[in-house]
């Protein structure tokens, strides 16, 4: 029973204080029996007050503190380390929040609304009376990280963590690396291709002892938590042996009777069902596609080094944090989608793999292309569809993919179909350098989009445009480029598996859009790259980079505190009706016999203390530390007199 | 205090406490690595902790950053200086950093100051309150502002008479007119510059009248009346403290503008409107608010569905340029601009409050304070990135590496990524050199 009870009351600036009578809750507070010092104070984070606080449990002795601001989801950390850092204990320190939960709620009623305060903070003062003071868990963790997707970022991630001597697993659903950046040639204001910055990139993770790269790998079971995480990953073979004979293999492919889509230039061309999708790719290895293969065998006549013997595995990998970097996918049109389906209109990732394809010329289809219109923002800023959001990447991509096409093919001339250009930051040069050449800039209004038909065997690309007083305009394009957008990964296997949720947009959801952007909800799995929300190279790089060091500050101790606010057995009354095993979402809990008696046992590092288990327990033998029903209790207590 | 020219050594030397820079620092300090942030204002947060929520949360931007600030103080990794500034550093051929760390006087002792406001009502003097972008004034002896950290007084001598009243008034004796400037002599094994930016001075653009025609401010100053540290506690128009009921924003203010020599968008401008726009909403239920824009950039994570957001609660966007400004007698102002999206013609409208959105720009001075290396810059003077595709906190000094706004245009959570990767590739360059010297 704690009996100096401080109680510091927050205006938080006018956001509590202009809706609640602080001081008057701070007054009514000190008559309560226990309650040592009772005050207000304008900000109870700034470092005044904290200092104060820290003070007063010094100076004053203070067994057990009450603070009363906003929710504590944004400040329970710092004042815990005010108390940790006075000496007291952090879990005789209780948050009361009057902000989000009374102020804000209530700013219609002010004398309710302190009447609420004064409850709330009662009821808090109750249960710091009855707190106990914990102490941290602490659990080994493994110096391991999964990374997951060997795409840019995936692979500068395993290289920064490796070099900070941490073993990575690397896992590549794909039997190549390089996600979608290997699909790019020339990049934006860089003299780099996408093909070199990935072989830049794996070569480092080559060079580097520390790094396992699975490709065709697939995780498909996720155990464990922080710290340890125990992962089953699925192996599909290639099919093909790791000492390979190149001519060989070269001469397999070529007499691969299998012809299919080759989606590595997006469907414009074909491959065989044993494939390389360029010939630098890496692993320097072909792979036999096992969904079209046929078994056959003309493959093996030619060539030694073809096995399909090989078999598929499932392996057990411990570690202790898991960066997932899973990138994304183009979007891909609706059928007659910005007339989507006739034969001159493709999207720009199509486009960046026919400028690759073709020389000297600018041929499709075998017609050589001069007029080119480039129609934004498919996928993305829908009004109809789902697809709320801007792919922030595809203004600057498709003006740089004009300047490109200008230089390499000097007689084209682009039409650009925009809903207002988007080149954000350093990225306006380019828009500056698409005028200069002269590309035509027209712009749709937002429920008016451009529209695509064919006349006579012409396409045409019609709009009301802004940019010249609603003039209707008729641009006749020999090719339409779609400018498509970026969307989450259809397969979402990853995200099932891991259970990261995700936001309205489908990307995956970090804690805090502003200031943690690479951490999730699930401690110990960090997100990088465009899986978490559209994002050029340079933005994925930072968030890889960024993410690494956040996984990087779990493992590297081998060592991790853990909250102690986790669920507690009473032996003696625990009965095992098994009710709290079904409860418990994160598999904390287990059977075991002691003294010849079944009963249940709470793993400590995995229990994140949700109290699922306690309402189901046939016997009330569940307490949760932190939240005693003795504590609870006592709260309810003080509220009802 | 600590004599002069005294040694010190941290493993990180990180130039400038805004969000970059703490960021940087904690992800560091978290790791077990010594780091010393220096600050050149009385106060780390930088630009963050003085603005009134953030796009697109609108979450209180006080309220997250102070958590943030309170843990890089705290830290037992982590020391900062405010008012310094280091010049003179030097790469040695060991791969290390030297430099020189000059502190000024805060003319107050730190330790002793409770930051009671006693000095602060006691002093005479008054002058334009820079952390509330002029709008009020503050004293000669003074807290920087309420949510400062630390938060404690300081004297700001060019501006001090000597009187000695905030002597006189000091309960704790803390105020020290004999302090002098201090120096250190650092050793560091990395740099992270994180020297953030400047906005924008409108008044370089004199059609726009700013200084001059007194209803119009900048975005700044607005963002100072909607934080919650505001000066006034509501909006007003400073010509005769009105309610404005018809704000214009302009936007592009010294950006993606050739003619004052800043040819690139400011990345942040379209988006901080757009949320002023709806927190106006919300002050002055009933005040018309009218953006004018080029392109409005809603590009990050969940920037467009705000934008759209703005424009279903009522906020005007007319897409032109606005050319002049003139101010009536009322203190009203007429823009004249080229409706593109009304016929394209040339407009003249009424507003009784403009807000200049105006861009932001690097700090100068960066690359002069590396003594025997070259720091690169890029065209716009931000600090050059050697290898932005794979390494995009790498300057053209191997283990000198840059942090948020120092690199170009960004915003908080493109910062906050930027810092992350600064500090990993700091991290990994530190280990390096460890490993170097053990195996010496």
């Amino acid at each position: 029973m704690k009996h100096k009870i401080g109680v510091y009351i927050c205006h938080c600036g006018g956001n509590i204080s202009d809706y609640v009578d602080v001081k008057r809750v701070a007054e009514e507070m000190a008559k309560i029996e226990g309650v040592e010092i009772s005050v207000d104070t304008i900000f109870a984070c700034a470092d005044s007050s904290q200092k104060q606080i820290a003070n007063d449990i010094k100076e004053k002795g203070i067994d057990g503190i009450v603070v009363a601001s906003c929710s504590p989801k944004l400040h329970y950390p710092t004042f815990s380390s005010v108390a940790e850092h006075a000496g007291l204990n952090k879990y005789n320190y209780v948050h009361a929040n009057i902000r989000e939960q009374c102020s804000w709620a209530h700013s219609d009623n002010k004398p309710k609304a302190t009447e609420k305060a004064i409850q709330i903070v009662k009821a808090a003062i109750a249960r710091v009376k009855e707190s106990e003071a914990l102490e941290t868990i602490e659990v080994d963790s493994q110096k391991i990280i999964a990374v997951i997707g060997a795409g840019v970022a995936g692979m500068r991630a395993a290289d920064e963590l490796a070099d900070l001597g941490i073993k990575v697993y690397l896992i590549e659903r794909e039997f190549f690396v390089g996600g979608r950046i290997a699909q790019l040639d020339y990049l934006c204001s860089t003299t780099e291709t996408g093909k070199e910055l990935v072989t830049r990139l794996y070569e480092k993770i080559m060079d580097n002892p520390n790094i396992t790269l699975f490709t065709g790998a697939e995780v498909i079971e996720k155990k464990g938590s922080i710290g340890n995480f125990n992962l089953k990953v699925k192996i599909t073979p290639r099919y093909i042996k790791n000492k390979c004979k190149k001519d060989e293999l070269l001469k397999a492919i070529e007499v691969c009777p299998v012809e299919v889509l080759d989606e590595f230039n997006f469907g414009i061309t074909k491959r065989k069902a044993i494939y390389k999708n360029f010939p630098s790719e890496y692993p320097q290895i072909p792979t036999i596609d096992s969904k079209n293969c046929t078994r056959c065998g003309e493959c093996e006549k030619v060539c030694s080094s073809i096995d399909f013997s090989q078999k598929e595995e499932v392996l057990d990998l411990s570690v202790g944090s898991i960066l997932v970097a899973t990138g994304f996918d183009p979007y891909t049109p609706k059928e007659n989608e910005f007339g989507w389906g006739i034969d001159n209109v493709v999207t720009l990732p199509q486009f960046r793999r026919i400028i690759n394809m073709c020389d000297d010329k600018l041929v499709y289809n075998g017609k050589k292309i001069k007029h080119i219109a480039y129609i934004y923002c498919v996928g993305s800023r829908q009004v109809d569809g789902e697809n709320k959001y801007c792919s922030r990447y595809c203004c600057t991509a498709t003006l740089y993919t004009s300047i490109l096409t200008k230089n390499k093919y000097k007689d084209v001339q682009s039409y650009h179909f925009t809903r207002g250009i988007r080149t954000y930051g350093k990225q306006e040069i380019v828009y500056d350098k698409s005028s200069r050449q002269g590309d035509i800039f027209l712009q749709s209004y937002e429920d008016e989009p451009p529209m695509i038909e064919q006349k006579k065997g012409k396409t045409i690309v019609k709009i009301n445009d802004i940019l010249t007083n609603k003039m209707e305009l008729e641009v006749e394009a020999d090719l339409v480029v779609l400018v498509t957008g970026i969307e989450p990964r259809k397969d979402t296997n990853i995200s099932e598996v891991l259970k990261i949720p995700k936001g309205r947009d489908k990307f995956y959801n970090e804690i805090h859009m502003k200031l943690r952007p690479v951490e999730t909800v699930i401690d110990g799995v960090t997100i990088a790259g465009a899986c978490q929300g559209p994002k050029n190279i340079m933005e994925s790089m930072n968030s890889a980079l960024s993410a690494a060091a956040k996984s990087y500050s779990i493992v590297n101790k081998g060592k991790l505190n853990l909250p102690p606010i986790i669920a507690v057995v009473n032996k003696e009354t625990c009965t095992w009706c098994n009710k709290c095993l079904d409860a418990c979402p994160y598999d904390a809990i287990s059977k075991i016999s002691e003294n010849g008696k079944d009963i249940a046992f709470v793993n400590e590092s995995v229990c994140k203390g949700c109290g699922m288990c306690l309402p189901v327990c046939e016997s009330d033998s569940l307490e949760l530390l932190g939240y005693t029903n003795h504590e609870i209790e006592n709260m309810i207590k003080a509220l009802v007199d | 205090m600590p004599e002069n020219n005294k040694t010190i050594e941290y493993d990180a030397l990180i130039i400038g406490g805004g969000i970059a820079g703490g960021e940087a620092a904690l992800n560091l300090a978290n790791v077990g690595y010594k780091v010393l942030i220096v600050e050149k204002d009385l106060s780390i947060g930088g630009k963050m902790i003085l603005l009134s929520k953030v796009f697109p949360t609108l979450d209180c931007s006080a309220c997250i950053t102070t958590p943030k600030v309170s843990e890089i103080m705290r830290h037992p990794n982590i020391t900062v200086f405010t008012s310094t500034q280091a010049s003179n550093i030097i790469k040695k051929d060991d791969g290390t950093f030297e430099a020189t760390i000059t502190k000024q006087p805060r003319y107050v002792i730190a330790e002793d100051c409770t930051g009671c406001q006693l000095c602060e009502q006691a002093c005479p003097v008054s002058v334009d309150d820079q952390f509330q972008y002029n709008l009020v004034g503050r004293k000669a002896a003074y807290i920087p502002f309420s949510i400062a950290s630390p938060r404690i007084a300081a004297i700001d001598i060019a501006n001090c008479t000597l009187c000695g009243a905030c002597e006189r008034a000091c309960p704790t004796k803390c105020i020290d007119f004999t302090q002098t400037v201090e120096t250190y002599s650092l050793k560091a094994k990395t740099v992270i510059i994180a020297t953030g930016f400047q906005l924008f001075d409108p008044t370089l653009i004199p059609r726009y009248g700013y200084g001059k025609f007194k209803n119009v401010i900048t975005a700044m100053q607005m963002e100072r009346q909607l934080a919650p540290t505001r000066p006034f506690n509501t909006i007003l128009r400073p010509s005769d403290g009105k309610m404005p009921d018809n704000i214009a924003y302009i936007l592009c203010t010294g950006s993606r503008d050739k003619t004052v020599g800043n040819p690139i968008c400011s990345q942040v401008c379209c988006m901080y409107s757009t949320k002023q726009a709806q927190l106006l909403m919300g002050a002055l239920p009933m005040a018309d608010i009218t953006l004018y824009y080029l392109n409005i950039r809603a590009f990050g994570k969940g920037f467009n569905e705000f934008y759209a957001q703005a424009q279903a609660m009522g906020v005007q966007f007319t897409k032109g340029k606005v050319a002049k400004i003139t101010e009536k007698e009322n203190g009203n102002l007429l823009l004249r601009y080229e409706d593109i999206n009304g016929g394209g013609v040339v407009k003249e409208t009424e507003h009784d409050m403009v807000v200049l959105s105006v861009g932001i720009l690097p700090n100068q001075g960066i690359a002069e304070l590396f003594s025997n290396d070259e720091l690169v810059l890029d065209p716009y003077n931000y600090i050059g990135q050697s290898d932005f595709l794979a390494s995009p906190a790498q300057t053209s000094i191997k283990g000198v590496f840059v942090a948020g706004v120092a690199s170009g245009p960004m915003d908080i959570p493109d910062s906050i990524l930027s810092a992350g990767s600064a500090s990993s590739d700091a991290a990994n360059y530190i280990r390096h050199l460890n490993k170097k010297t053990v195996s010496v």
